[in-house]
């Protein structure tokens, strides 16, 4: 050890003006980002990210409204039980590390020093967060073919970040144990999940949870916020609510650690209750929450009306013998839906009944018993003059898993072709057996084979979860498939909702209808152009077909 | 009259000093009055040295009592932040954090005592040098001996060049050579602080201080020079090596007889 003159000693009122807490400040947050936990732990975040919602996500359509919403629900609880565990682990380092005496000495008051290092904490967690979105959001920019990134729930998962880590952190400022962190890590995570499970229907208190983005259980529904804007109306709940957390935690951490400071105690006091009256006030609003036809959540309190009114788009179409349109977002899917539906177009177009257009159109939602919810067609207005305009939802509107494109091409044909057959043959009451052996026959012309097995379906083809009619009623977490009739390819049989028309396995109109598809496709259009109308007045007989 | 010429205020006023502990008063009506100088506080275990040390770091608040620290009263928020800005202390268990180098823990409480940014890194510099770390600034704390921790420590609580320097124990660890070089320090920093050690080694106190207390069961039972206290050990057959040990010892037997 040396011995050297000390510097001149400065008079107290200079050293105070020499003073700039930004500095200083700014210097300690980058001592404690060189030394926080949540730094280690960023590695486990990813590969945690990687393997349960990147993957997941990325297999979905490359549409922003089905990967924001995975995005945001997905982050948070695969960040949730780092974040709250590393912040508690920061949160107990001084009474781990035995450093409380040293620290009640120095000038920095306690909560501005506890402040540094949750904020170096928080930032870590957001910088992780941030590479995760910036990966999947990246990777969407270059794939999806309309519209542009979603960024409400990107600011729900942020907010949810950072009251994540106010919590940890406060807790483990309270309790500084070892275990402290593991504990409220794990407890955290169940905490989170379990909160989803409390609710039913669309008017809870719980969609205040960050992981819900929409009604809930219904799974990622690709309809929503394509037709209409995204509403961010639970958003805004849901950040009001972890933004209040996040102050009345601070807050009261900074109340207990104020240690006499008059000013400092009723700032943090102040804090603390905005902050409960923010977060009560979320709570109070998500609790008024309702299903909006257009398949999310509105807070009628937050709702603002310009959000009812339709994007406008002009559709992506496929000139076909009946033209097929999509809405741009299914860009991708266009060639593959026009190539599945080309068999049965190609059976029927130009005879009279057939559609002059088909085109893809934004489903009605309608909350059910639970938590199913009813997903029919959006009727056009009365008198609006699209009686040959065939409107489709296509599979991934209703909800379910993931479809790959082909698997997608698949289920839009067998869920339109009835339909469309059902137009031409028509689909009135008093279905003749020639109409059902010509609508089977066609049915299997057009390749869709699915329905030989029965005059009953009993196999729901559909995305799981979409119950057919009949099939009782909706279960928890299941979306019942509203009135699925014409153009509505809910069930997901091709027969559902045409019972009628389906000539019974064995009997005689299903002998003509094995006759009738034999036959060369030419004589088939042929016969049908000139009988058409007399088979739709149920005056042909099952002997007059060929 | 004060080193600057102004009226005489001690750095250290304490009048009737009480903590208490459930029923266990570990300080029983301290008064203690001293100004710059190394002043050396000894006693045997549970005197309540360490006590008295923490509540004049501020760590604790006395139970009763009056005291005033730097002109200052610690007992108000406003003085008391003033007091810790110019306020050095070594715990006796230093607390650290094993992953910051020696450099960022002494930077950690040059932020956290408030110096102006700009002085920081040069006095983490000087204060790292007047420890004898200055080759092992960039060492993690983690690998440092526990003599060398005990340097790293002294270095923090030297960063702000304080005006008062509480430690406790702080010669505990170090080797001959560095007890030396500690006491040569101490003198050093006595000139234009208060310096108050804590410790059981009574060489220490002979080296360095100019003033020593001894503390028997919260009370102070001696306050005077070391040549005051080696000459109560002087034909009092009281028990130890050097005169300073002996006097030590008297002193102690006087007061708990």
């Amino acid at each position: 050890m040396s011995v050297a003159v000390p510097e001149a000693r400065k008079p107290a009122a200079r050293l105070r003006s020499d003073r700039r807490p930004g500095a200083s400040a700014g210097r300690l947050l980058r001592l404690e980002l060189r030394h926080n936990a949540m730094m280690w732990l960023l590695p486990v975040v990813a590969v945690l990210f990687w393997l349960t919602t990147y993957r997941k996500t990325m297999a979905m359509a490359p549409m922003w409204n089905l990967r924001a919403a995975s995005l945001q629900s997905g982050a948070v609880i695969d960040f949730i039980t780092p974040v709250v565990g590393a912040a508690a682990w920061m949160g107990t380092r001084e009474a781990r590390r035995r450093t409380t005496d040293l620290v009640a000495t120095v000038a920095r008051p306690p909560w501005s020093r506890l402040l540094v290092t949750w904020a170096a904490t928080t930032c870590w967690a957001l910088a992780g967060y941030l590479g995760c979105l910036a990966v999947v959001y990246g990777v969407t920019a270059r794939q999806a073919s309309w519209g542009g990134p979603l960024w409400w729930p990107v600011a729900v998962a942020a907010c949810a970040l950072v009251a994540f880590s106010a919590l940890g952190f406060a807790a483990g400022v309270l309790i500084p144990g070892r275990f402290t962190a593991p504990v409220v890590g794990i407890a955290s995570f169940f905490v989170l999940a379990l909160s989803t499970e409390l609710i039913i229907g669309a008017t809870s208190y719980w969609y205040v949870s960050p992981v819900v983005t929409g009604p809930w259980d219904a799974g990622p529904d690709a309809g929503v916020a394509t037709f209409y804007p995204y509403l961010p109306d639970l958003s805004i709940a849901q950040l009001m609510f972890l933004s209040g957390l996040t102050l009345a935690v601070l807050g009261a951490l900074a109340l207990g650690r104020a240690s006499g400071a008059g000013r400092v105690r009723i700032a943090a006091a102040s804090v603390a209750v905005a902050g409960l009256l923010a977060a009560g006030t979320a709570v109070r609003l998500a609790g008024t929450s309702r299903l909006d036809p257009h398949g999310m959540i509105a807070i009628p309190a937050l709702h603002d009306a310009a959000n009812d009114r339709p994007i406008l788009y002009t559709p992506v179409c496929r000139e076909t013998a009946i033209p097929i349109c999509l809405n741009p977002a299914y860009a991708r899917y266009l060639p593959a839906v026009a190539t599945a539906l080309r068999p049965v177009i190609d059976e029927v177009a130009g005879l009279p009944g057939a559609p002059g257009r088909i085109i893809e159109v934004g489903a009605t939602y309608q909350q059910g018993s639970g938590n199913s919810v009813a997903i029919s067609l959006t009727q056009p207005p009365r008198g609006s003059g699209q009686a040959s305009v065939m409107r489709i939802l296509l599979p991934d509107q209703l909800g379910g898993p993931t479809l790959t494109t082909s698997q997608l091409a698949a289920q839009a044909a067998s869920s339109t072709a009835p339909e469309i057959l059902a137009r031409v043959v028509g689909n009135g009451s008093g279905v003749t057996p020639a109409q059902q052996a010509v609508w089977t026959g066609l049915l299997f012309a057009a390749g869709q084979k699915a329905v030989v097995g029965g005059p009953t379906p009993e196999r729901v083809i559909g995305p799981p979860g979409i119950v057919s009619p009949g099939s009782g009623s909706p279960g928890r977490g299941s979306r019942a498939a509203g009135s699925p009739g014409p153009g509505s390819p809910a069930a997901g049989s091709p027969a559902a909702g045409y019972q009628e028309l389906l000539a019974p396995k064995g009997s005689q109109a299903f002998a003509v209808a094995l006759r009738f598809r034999a036959l060369p496709a030419a004589v088939r259009y042929r016969w049908l152009m000139t009988h058409l109308p007399a088979l739709r007045a149920g005056q042909i007989t099952l002997a007059q077909i060929p | 009259m004060g080193r600057d010429g102004s009226l005489a205020i001690m750095n250290i006023e304490i009048t009737n000093l009480r903590r208490r502990y459930g029923g266990n008063e570990a300080v029983a009506g301290v008064d203690l009055h001293t100004d710059a100088g190394v002043f050396g506080l000894l006693g045997p275990n549970g005197a309540g040295k360490t006590t008295l040390l923490r509540m004049m770091a501020t760590a604790m608040p006395p139970t009763s009592g009056t005291m005033r620290l730097l002109g200052e009263d610690p007992g108000q928020y406003r003085p008391r932040m003033l007091i810790r800005r110019r306020l050095g202390y070594l715990p006796q268990a230093l607390g650290y954090y094993p992953g910051f180098t020696v450099r960022e823990f002494v930077e950690y409480f040059a932020l956290l005592k408030e110096m102006p940014a700009r002085q920081i890194p040069s006095a983490v510099a000087a204060a790292i040098e007047r420890v004898d770390l200055g080759g092992k600034s960039r060492a993690r704390l983690r690998t440092l001996s526990g003599g060398m921790l005990r340097r790293a420590g002294i270095a923090q609580a030297i960063v702000n060049n304080p005006e008062l320097l509480l430690l406790d124990e702080p010669t505990a660890g170090l080797d001959p050579e560095q007890r030396v070089a500690f006491r040569a320090l101490l003198r050093d920093l006595g000139r234009n602080a208060t310096v108050v050690v804590s410790t059981h080694l009574v060489e220490d106190v002979g080296a360095a201080c100019a003033q020593v207390a001894l503390m028997d069961a919260g009370k102070i039972v001696f306050h005077g020079s070391p040549a005051e206290l080696t000459a109560r050990g002087e034909g009092a057959g009281a028990a130890g090596d050097a005169p300073l040990e002996r006097g030590y010892s008297a002193v102690l037997k006087g007061a708990r007889s």
